[in-house]
């Protein structure tokens, strides 16, 4: 009776996690070339400057890989809330399909990450 | 005094270690006073660690910036109180808050049950194992008593971390997480010793008790700062640190409530040592994910070394206890059977198996992103969709076996007992179910299934109360004389509540954006939002701009809300200041978000209108109050376990 | 600076003191066993949380039929079954029955 349980609990997460598609990937800058079209989450930091209005028409910004040293730069173009701590330096994580050479960003979905000026544990919860 | 933190902090490390190694020899060879002079060294870590609090505390009240840690969470400029809090707000402090509460709580009962030497005999080194690595942890990986040249102020705080729930939330997971060590050890310790009795069950019934309502309480508070705070208008977001408290909290439910299985039938024995040593582990693993950076989140830590250190301790554990598990299986099987499908046996199980594919589907979607990187080379990830469908998957179900599990009698239900007693909660809540499809709520299936189903518990509940006190004949006396049974209603009404603001804030919630300029107004589920204004003032440590908006219904005012932002100068940051109107009517919020604010004046305001929210955190209240009436002292059955122990003192 | 290593000294001093005080106490104790529960204690706590455990199981039973969650039929059903668990675990508890037990068990 218990196998029959734990059976039907598994079937229910097979099912799902088949037809959901096996979550969303998360790439960098310097692979998300390989994913045009694709739903992706897109993590970086931002370089350069910060222009456009995210609230008008959409705020526009450079991202890079978080580490290492490659040069590829995607351009990203959000609209939505953004996030207090987002600025020039921040890591971010921000879903959307990378179109013509932009990254259209799904609005609201912005996310940043707790500067890494903090080194040791900045917040805890 | 960092000297003398530090030497605290390695006096604390020898002690538990010896309470380790000279615990486990004791309760090998049988030496009597090696066993009880470990006992005291675990009791004298707790003193030597308190001193190193001590320290730490005094350092960050008086802005001692030669402290590393001190210049590196507080500022000059920082209110004392938040200035003490940073205590737990960086990784060594934080571990230290762990082995303070660890070693207290370990002194604690170790005193409590010292007359039952055999029964901690085992315990102690257990406890002192575990203690063994956060003081190695604090000694030589991570210390808070580093020192350097101070610097002219410190790096200040977060400005999201200063507010009041910051004060309380992080001790309060701490009283938690670290509470369910206790029955973990007593668990491991009575499976050492070859022991077949409840007595570690019994020892350990109110720390667990206790354990569970701290997490519980932590993650409201948590939550209801998320809310208040970080202001993106909702309390969860399935982040892996919020889920790092949420799986062991689920791991101690489904163990809270099967141990009473045991209790009572002598059942389900391998299924409670090994629910607490889940619950242990993934409070363990919850730790190490908010410490190590390991995952993507918004909460990111830092990428230390400590992430290692606590995976090799987390193996150590699981291996340990399912090595001792598997070991002494041939003492854990019971005699009894399940009888029947439909008792209330099984409605444990069912229950058990529910909350436990829960928490599993949950660390599944946790560890989600580590798998994928480790077996494809890339990250992929999940969110808010995967959990929102086991939650609904699970956790209705969950919600329903609430209010059928008291309902169904011991052993085997008879089907007419069973319609009898379900009559009138089922009627309830069809007609429920009914008049709110009638009303709209159809548009939500979840979300109509939960208040159906509340609806169900509810009744069920009350039933209880009221059939309870026709057969005892007045309501105190009821619950005084069934305190574990009635306080337990009392917890499952706060979970109904919750289930209800829950599902209404979500299902049911309302969310329009708009751009404004002054004198423009906005329409949310029949309230009207009209921009008048802006304005700054100054605060103690920022500076702080909002927009005053004018709040009617129906053409009546009926508050005024002033949503903005405020900038940090010392850390360099903004913060979120969400306004929220609590409406008394409809139990619900209007919550706004200055979202932007442009130099001309033009405020992008977010309103989110949020039916029922505030039964979640009302339910935080009744589910304490529920709590305490369960663990309630009962003078009679501590005579009656007094009698059970007295002929037999181990 | 030196208040600090005073402290620390004390400390240690008093760290000592508590994991030494057992030995300090008894230097030459009678017994130095670490009491283990025999085979009849053993029995002796199973029986009393058996014992227990009926005597609990017959005080629910009467309050689920008194609200009615357990019906006559089915109460009288169950309530005889659990008097006589009880009743044998009460005797089982019993000096003299125990007494049996140990003879049973010593082969002379």
């Amino acid at each position: 009776m218990i196998a029959l349980s734990v059976a039907a609990v598994l079937a229910v997460f097979i099912l799902y996690t088949s037809i959901a598609g096996a979550g969303t990937p998360e790439i960098g800058p310097s692979t998300v070339g390989q994913h045009v079209g694709e739903d992706v989450l897109l993590v970086g930091t931002v370089v350069g400057h910060v222009g456009g209005d995210a609230h008008a028409g959409g705020m526009r910004f450079l991202l890079k890989d978080d580490h290492g040293a490659a040069v590829a730069r995607t351009r990203v173009l959000y609209s939505g809330s953004v996030p207090d701590l987002f600025r020039t330096g921040r890591q971010i994580v921000v879903e959307g399909t990378l179109r013509n050479g932009t990254f259209v960003a799904k609005p609201g979905s912005l996310v940043t990450k707790c500067p890494s000026k903090y080194t040791p544990a900045k917040t805890n919860a | 005094m960092a000297l003398l933190g530090r030497a605290a902090l390695l006096l604390s490390f020898g002690l538990v270690a010896y309470a380790l190694v000279g615990g486990s020899l004791a309760a090998w060879k049988r030496r009597r006073r090696l066993a009880l002079s470990a006992q005291n060294a675990l009791v004298a870590s707790f003193v030597t660690t308190l001193v190193a609090a001590i320290v730490l505390l005094v350092a960050l009240g008086r802005r001692d910036l030669s402290f590393v840690y001190v210049a590196q969470h507080t500022s000059h400029s920082l209110p004392l109180g938040y200035a003490l809090s940073a205590f737990w707000g960086g990784q060594e402090g934080s571990l230290l808050l762990w082995l303070l509460v660890l070693t207290g709580y370990a002194s604690l009962a170790v005193l409590l049950n010292r007359r039952s030497r055999e029964l901690i005999a085992w315990t102690v080194p257990v406890l002192g194992g575990i203690a063994v690595f956060f003081a190695l942890m604090l000694c030589f990986v991570s210390s808070p008593f580093a020192t350097a040249a101070a610097p002219a102020d410190g790096a200040g705080m977060d400005p999201a971390l200063q507010n009041p729930y910051m004060l309380a939330h992080p001790p309060m997971l701490y009283l938690g997480y670290v509470g369910l060590t206790i029955p973990f050890a007593f668990a491991m310790g009575a499976l050492l010793a070859r022991r077949t009795d409840e007595r570690w069950l019994v020892a350990t019934r109110r720390w667990t008790l206790a354990a569970w309502t701290f997490l519980g309480v932590g993650q409201l508070l948590g939550a209801h700062w998320a809310y208040v705070e970080i202001g993106w208008g909702g309390y969860y977001a399935w982040d892996p640190v919020e889920n790092a408290a949420l799986m062991p909290w689920l791991a101690a439910t489904a163990f809270l409530h099967s141990v009473m299985i045991q209790e009572k039938r002598g059942m389900l024995k391998i299924w409670n040592v090994a629910l607490v040593a889940l619950a242990f582990c993934l409070s363990v693993f919850g730790t190490f994910l908010t410490r190590s950076g390991v995952i993507n989140s918004i909460h990111s830590f830092s990428q230390s070394s400590l992430g290692g250190w606590f995976l090799g301790f987390l193996a150590v554990v699981i291996v340990f206890s399912v090595a001792l598990i598997y070991l002494r299986l041939p003492l854990l099987r019971s005699k009894t059977k399940l009888e029947s499908l439909v008792s209330r046996e099984a409605t444990f199980l069912y229950n058990n198996l529910l909350l436990v594919a829960l928490a599993l589907t949950i660390l599944w979607g946790v560890v989600y992103p580590l798998l994928t990187q480790a077996v494809n080379g890339e990250t992929r990830s999940v969110s808010k969709p995967y959990y929102d469908f086991f939650l609904h998957s699970f956790g209705l179900p969950l919600l329903l076996l609430m209010g059928i599990g008291p309902l169904v009698a011991w052993r085997r239900a008879s089907l007419r007992a069973l319609g009898k007693t379900f009559a009138v909660p089922a009627a309830v809540s069809v007609v429920t179910g009914i008049v709110l499809l009638a009303l709209g709520f159809g548009s939500s299936t979840p979300g109509l299934l939960a208040y159906t189903f509340s609806a169900f518990v509810a009744a069920s509940i009350a039933l209880e109360f009221v059939r309870g006190r026709r057969a005892t004949g007045s309501l105190p006396r009821l619950v005084a004389r069934n305190r574990r049974r009635y306080g337990g209603y009392i917890v499952h009404a706060a979970i109904v509540l919750l289930a209800i603001g829950i599902a209404g804030s979500s299902a049911y919630q309302t969310i329009r954006e708009q751009s404004l300029k002054p004198g423009q107004s906005m329409r949310a589920a029949g309230y009207t939002l009209t921009y008048v204004s802006l304005g700054t003032r100054q605060l103690q440590n920022a500076q702080q701009t909002s927009a005053v908006i004018d709040v009617s219904r129906g053409g009546s005012h009926v508050t005024t809300l002033h949503p903005g932002k405020s900038w940090f100068p010392v850390e360099q940051s903004s913060s979120n200041d969400v306004s929220i109107y609590h409406d008394p009517r409809s139990l619900g919020d209007v919550y706004t978000i200055a979202d932007g604010i442009s130099k001309n004046g033009t405020l992008d305001l977010k309103v989110l209108v949020k039916p029922l929210v505030n039964l979640v955190w009302a339910a935080g209240f009744v589910f304490v109050f529920g709590s305490l009436v369960a663990m309630w002292p009962d003078a009679v059955e501590q005579r009656k376990l007094a009698d059970r122990y007295a002929a037999v003192p181990v | 600076m030196t208040l600090a290593l005073v402290l620390g000294g004390i400390l240690a001093v008093l760290a000592v003191v508590a994991v030494a005080r057992p030995f300090l106490r008894e230097p030459a104790p009678e017994s130095d066993a670490l009491d283990e529960p025999g085979e009849l204690e053993r029995r002796r706590l199973t029986l009393a949380e058996e014992r227990d455990q009926a005597l609990a199981a017959l005080k629910e039973l009467e309050f689920d039929h008194r609200t009615g969650k357990v019906s006559d039929d089915d109460y009288r059903a169950l309530v005889g079954p659990l008097r006589r668990r009880a009743a044998e675990a009460l005797r089982a508890l019993e000096p003299r029955a125990e007494a049996r037990h140990a003879r049973v068990a010593r082969p002379h």
